[in-house]
């Protein structure tokens, strides 16, 4: 009696586990599809910029025939608005992430340590640009800017471009150090470092973590960056690369596969920062969401 | 929360910190102040004003005339008709596979991680490039595989052809953080669960669902606030399409191309107040529920 009683549990344990493991099958493959569908741009895009200009095939989809690097010889060395937007978005990104690095995080330390009704309202006021939409004020900015020649200059686009990201970058830190006990600071004005030192010498390295995911992060939203650019970059030799890809797109409909290599190669260096950094990017955001 | 009582310290000491802590705060606030409080508050006069060409200084206050203006006019309502419809479909298409997605992979294994990493991806994209490819997409792929025409190429269908790139993008987004939000639920409710005896079906509703309720609250109110303000995706592939002309494009070719700024800015206002009640109004509302569960 006993003995069947096991056997039937058993059994039903067996089935029990064929199904988990089919429906554990059935989703992965529902996986794999989602991750091919999500993919298919990347790969049209691959396709269209290896394919020479004389190539007309009738399936698009399929890779072809004779790959050629043509397309990318013809924009790296054939196209000006191409090494004039690398430039740019090179020049443009690297300092406002680094600006917004030390300028926030000063800020933020400040902000997290102290919770009386002043510091409350600087919060407040400073993360106001999570409300605001950009079209609320790109007349006036656009306008503000003209007048102080700053259109159309490297220099107008980086403090503009840190100062509607500092939002953001100081909700992110602000709450990062609000985990950070500190014992550590405390130990060190104790030990007679100033305000400057202390921050330097102790918070500052403490802070590294969300400063990379800052870092990256921030690069990211610059780098890719439209709707600031088309207002404040007015002529083509202020345009980044995301400007100057749209308009060779457009000014060039007939030059598709070199289109396309433009493309290819603006998203390169975002690529190998994405898969070298992924994980700062992926607590970067997640961090946020835990918070609420 | 780490939050310590300050020692109790010299009145002249304290006010030599409060002057530090200003000047650790002052380049964010200056940087700030130029870029965002100024040009915002500048901008609230101007809506009232007949400006025309931003390249003249001519302009005359003349009331209320852009809002009642505005609030009558054809184009204009249909602009935020179309950024509406597109939000809304937007919000929830990539809410819902962001969840979907999450729940099949939140745990971590070597297949999962690729997986999250490819979902990812498109997100790390510009909004332009990522459109562009998309409409060869439609026309290559889809119209080959359906023989259909391509979504951008019809004006009934265009915002759901948005929608769809829209979706693509940000579904990673929002995946990550209910990631982040289903890893949070304790385990041993569901162990306890199991004991008693509820199904599967009965955990999902009664413990996953209420535990994440707070990456419900982030990931909706963010993407309602980027489907309003979207500007980028209607620039790059539907830049001549009535249908698809965005609230954020009207202001921008209002100021920038049509020569009424004053009534552009007076758009961007209308915009803005609608984010921000929008907004509020759905956090709050979330906000209440994350409490209750």
């Amino acid at each position: 009696m006993a003995h069947t009683i096991v056997s039937t549990d058993n059994r039903l344990a067996l089935r029990r586990n064929t199904k988990k493991k089919l429906s554990k099958t059935a989703q992965n493959l529902l996986i794999l599809v989602t991750m091919i569908v999500v993919l298919l741009p990347f790969y049209v895009a691959i396709v269209y910029s290896f394919r020479s200009p004389s190539d007309i095939t009738v399936n698009r989809l399929s890779w072809p025939d004779n790959p050629t690097l043509i397309n990318y010889y013809n924009v790296i060395f054939n196209n000006d608005s191409f090494l004039t937007g690398y430039k740019n978005s090179i020049i443009n990104t690297i300092p406002t992430v680094v600006i917004l690095m030390v300028f926030t995080s000063m800020a933020a330390w400040v902000l997290a340590r102290h919770d009386t009704p002043f510091y409350r309202v600087m919060y407040a006021i400073l993360t106001l640009g999570l409300l605001i939409p950009f079209q609320c004020f790109e007349l006036p900015l656009y306008i503000n800017w003209y007048n102080a020649g700053l259109v159309s200059t490297n220099i107008g686009f980086i403090i503009a471009r840190a100062g509607l990201q500092i939002s953001i970058s100081l909700t992110a830190i602000t709450g990062f150090i609000k985990t950070v006990p500190r014992d550590l600071e405390d130990a060190a004005s104790i030990d007679g470092c100033n305000r400057f030192q202390c921050f330097w010498r102790v918070v500052f390295p403490l802070m590294t973590p969300i400063n990379v995911t800052q870092l990256v992060l921030n690069t990211l939203f610059i780098w890719n960056d439209y709707s600031t650019s088309i207002i404040l970059l007015r002529k083509k030799e202020s345009y980044t690369l995301t400007l100057a890809q749209i308009v060779y797109f457009n000014e060039n409909t007939s030059m598709l596969n070199e289109a396309f290599a433009f493309f290819i190669l603006a998203m390169i260096p975002i690529l190998i920062l994405y898969l070298s950094m992924q994980k700062y990017i992926v607590s970067g955001i997640t961090a946020g969401a835990v918070k609420g | 929360m780490v939050k310590k009582m300050n020692p109790p310290r010299l009145s002249r000491q304290s006010t030599r910190i409060h002057r530090g802590n200003l000047l650790f705060l002052l380049p964010t606030v200056v940087l700030f102040t130029i870029v965002v409080l100024i040009p915002f508050i500048q901008g609230i006069p101007y809506s009232f004003t007949n400006w025309k060409s931003i390249v003249s200084v001519d302009r005359e206050f003349n009331g209320l005339n852009n809002y009642k203006y505005l609030l009558t006019n054809k184009y204009f309502l249909e602009s935020l008709g179309v950024t509406f419809k597109y939000t809304i479909l937007y919000m929830l298409s990539a809410n819902i596979m962001g969840l979907i997605l999450a729940l099949m992979i939140h745990r971590s294994s070597w297949f999962n991680n690729i997986a999250r990493t490819v979902l990812f991806l498109p997100f790390t994209v510009s909004v332009t490039a990522g459109a562009i490819v998309w409409s060869y997409v439609y026309t290559d792929v889809y119209t080959y595989l359906t023989g259909l025409v391509s979504p951008l190429g019809m004006p009934g269908q265009i915002v759901y052809g948005m929608v769809i790139i829209g979706a693509w993008r940000d579904m990673g987004y929002t995946m990550l953080i209910y990631i982040a939000g289903l890893q949070a639920v304790p385990q041993d409710y569901y162990e306890a669960a199991t004991v008693d005896g509820a199904s599967k079906w009965q955990q999902f509703w009664r413990i996953t669902i209420p535990n994440i309720v707070p990456a419900f609250t982030t990931n909706i109110t963010l993407l309602l606030a980027w489907g309003l303000r979207t500007f980028d995706l209607p620039m790059a592939v539907a830049r001549n399409a009535r249908e698809g002309q965005f609230t954020a494009v009207y202001v921008y070719d209002s100021i920038f191309s049509n020569n009424k700024a004053g009534l552009g800015q007076a758009a961007a206002i209308i915009l803005t107040v609608i984010l921000l009640i929008l907004t509020q109004g759905v956090t709050r509302f979330l906000r209440r529920l994350e409490v209750e569960a």
